[in-house]
């Protein structure tokens, strides 16, 4: 496995504030890993993902120190159209994103600009329209729709680029419980069947975790925990004494494993499923 | 003991927009003194409509709510507003005032207070949502979410209303931000005796704050009564499409095993397996 994106001592300090958002971080990403990152609002999150798609230092004001590779380049080293073609962003606004006036122009916006021909652009949109589930809303503008979906619209028209890296900062803060189900489905297929790499910002663990090969705990412009996902997690209390706090079921293992009601050595279970098997062996059998 | 008074009381409320969508379908429902509810549901099944016709934005087209005695289709907005108070999910579609002042001020200004009356109200409510006065001639703009969600609900405190409706509290917030508006809500009912009701699709959160959970699907009211009971009925959950938070889930997973249906937290279930693995020991 390669690190597909590399950091390296990176410092951004925005020239607003005195202290750096990201504050010599060393990171590596490897290809076609789903990598959460995780950590409380104002820890730089954002800036990370900017950093990679060189929104940062192209449109902030601010000071960088350090390097950012992307695909064994330098951000800097790009034009801004070659990285947007390595790197997909969908913002936590998606608002923020949309320039057109209906859904369909949006999701064909940046294909056009990457100089697609007709057949190409109708065969992603024949892909990405229903694995985003937005094909009602074609006609509609993309700003009158509701704010899920406009999440759903945001995430189709980066999508429909296929970038190799997907960044999507906190991809579904406006879905109800089923509309978040369906986003990480889709970021499953895409690791299955296109081995994308993909860095969420995630604060809802709960649907992550079964995904996310790595996990990164920001802390404040740091990198304080990087790590596979179930080793990551076996370091709960350092966690939680960062303001993470993990799903119920992982919370409960751990809880268990701290007072040798369950093998130091197994890993904690993940998901429910998981913990479900976990708690029957413990309590006998089949029950 | 005496049963309190419901201070809402909605019968046979039935909204159809001009467009002819039912939003919502025969609903009957009432809050007491007391309450600290959650209101959940999928996206579109009802909840921000019911929660604009409780403070009189919307009329029923068939059916009534009394608030505090009143009848919403025959009561003005403004005395209204100083019972429900509604604070948007996203605190930028209700500031729009230059300063945290102004925007704190407008309803009190608007409901005609005098000056005097006027500024104790804003200090009172940027006291309680603990605003201080630096922030006073701040744009809200430009305050970092958190803050400009207390601003919203600072403004809606300054009306004084009995009850208040928060729509999706913790949307946008990291984890500890989440607890602490949570918290904060919780000392709003303790100590001056709000009602509160919260629309969340954070279950978690469902499960550690509010007493009672009323659940909407379909323009309807599937269930209504404790969280715990509510969480417990797996069958109207699915129908609803909401997952209770995942410790209930493994519960429930695990009920013919002995674990309740309804354990709320992991404290909870880490008692009820404790007692269970020394039964089978003995």
């Amino acid at each position: 496995m390669s690190a597909v994106i590399r950091f390296e001592s990176y410092t951004w300090r925005y020239s607003r504030t005195k202290q750096p958002a990201l504050d010599a971080i060393d990171l590596e990403i490897e290809e076609g890993a789903i990598v959460g990152i995780i950590g409380p609002n104002g820890s730089g999150k954002t800036t990370l993902a900017y950093s990679i798609n060189g929104l940062i230092p192209r449109q902030e004001m601010g000071v960088r120190k350090g390097k950012v590779y992307v695909m064994g380049r330098e951000v800097m080293a790009y034009t801004p159209a070659e990285l947007c073609q390595r790197v997909g962003l969908v913002f936590s606004d998606p608002e923020a994103q949309f320039t057109a006036m209906t859904v369909e122009d949006e999701v064909v916006f940046g294909m056009e600009n990457l100089g697609l021909p007709i057949e190409e652009i109708e065969r992603r949109l024949a892909w990405v329209v229903p694995l985003t589930e937005i094909g009602p809303l074609m006609d509609k503008p993309p700003y009158e729709v509701s704010g899920g979906q406009k999440q759903r619209v945001a995430l189709a028209s980066v999508l429909a680029m296929r970038p190799p890296i997907l960044v999507l900062d906190e991809p579904t803060t406006m879905l109800d419980p089923l509309g978040r189900r369906r986003v990480f489905q889709v970021l499953e297929r895409l690791k299955r069947e296109y081995q994308s790499t993909i860095i969420v910002i995630e604060h809802s663990l709960e649907h992550l975790i079964p995904l996310a090969d790595h996990m990164v705990l920001l802390y404040y412009g740091k990198v304080l925990l990087a790590d596979e996902t179930e080793p990551f997690f076996e370091r709960l209390a350092f966690l939680m004494e960062h303001d993470v706090f993990p799903p119920g079921v992982v919370e409960f293992f751990y809880h268990l494993k701290q007072a040798g009601e369950y093998p130091a050595d197994a890993p904690l279970p993940l998901t429910v499923e998981d913990g479900t098997a976990r708690l029957r062996e413990l309590l006998g059998g089949k029950g | 003991m005496m049963k309190p008074e419901p201070y809402v009381v909605a019968e046979n409320v039935t909204f159809r927009y001009p467009d002819g969508t039912v939003a919502l379908r025969d609903i009957n429902l009432r809050f007491a003194e007391g309450d600290f509810v959650a209101l959940i549901g999928q996206n579109g099944s009802g909840k921000t409509t019911l929660s604009k016709c409780l403070n009189g934005l919307f009329k029923p087209t068939e059916g009534r709510i009394l608030v505090d005695g009143l009848d919403t289709r025959h009561t003005s907005i403004t005395k209204m507003a100083v019972r429900v108070g509604y604070v948007f999910q996203n605190p930028d579609h209700q500031l729009f005032n230059s300063t945290v002042w102004d925007e704190i001020a407008y309803g009190p200004r608007n409901i005609q207070l005098p000056k005097a009356e006027v500024e104790e109200r804003v200090r009172e409510a940027a006291e309680v949502v603990g605003l201080d006065e630096s922030t006073f001639e701040q744009h809200p703009f430009f305050l970092p979410k958190g803050l400009r969600q207390r601003v919203a609900i600072a403004s809606i405190l300054a009306l004084r209303p009995h009850m208040i409706i928060v729509d999706e509290p913790t949307t946008g917030q990291d984890v500890k931000q989440s607890l602490e508006i949570m918290d904060f809500l919780t000392r709003l009912h303790e100590e001056r005796g709000h009602i509160i009701v919260i629309i969340t699709h954070d279950m978690p959160i469902v499960a550690r704050y509010a007493r009672r959970t009323v659940l909407m699907a379909h323009s309807q009211i599937l269930a209504d009564g404790p969280t715990r009971s509510v969480f417990a009925q797996t069958d109207v959950l699915a129908e609803a499409f909401v997952e209770p938070p995942q410790i209930t889930q493994l519960a429930q997973r695990c009920a013919d095993l002995g674990f309740a249906a309804g354990t709320l937290s992991v404290q909870e279930m880490l008692e009820q397996f404790r007692s269970l693995a020394a039964r089978r020991r003995a």
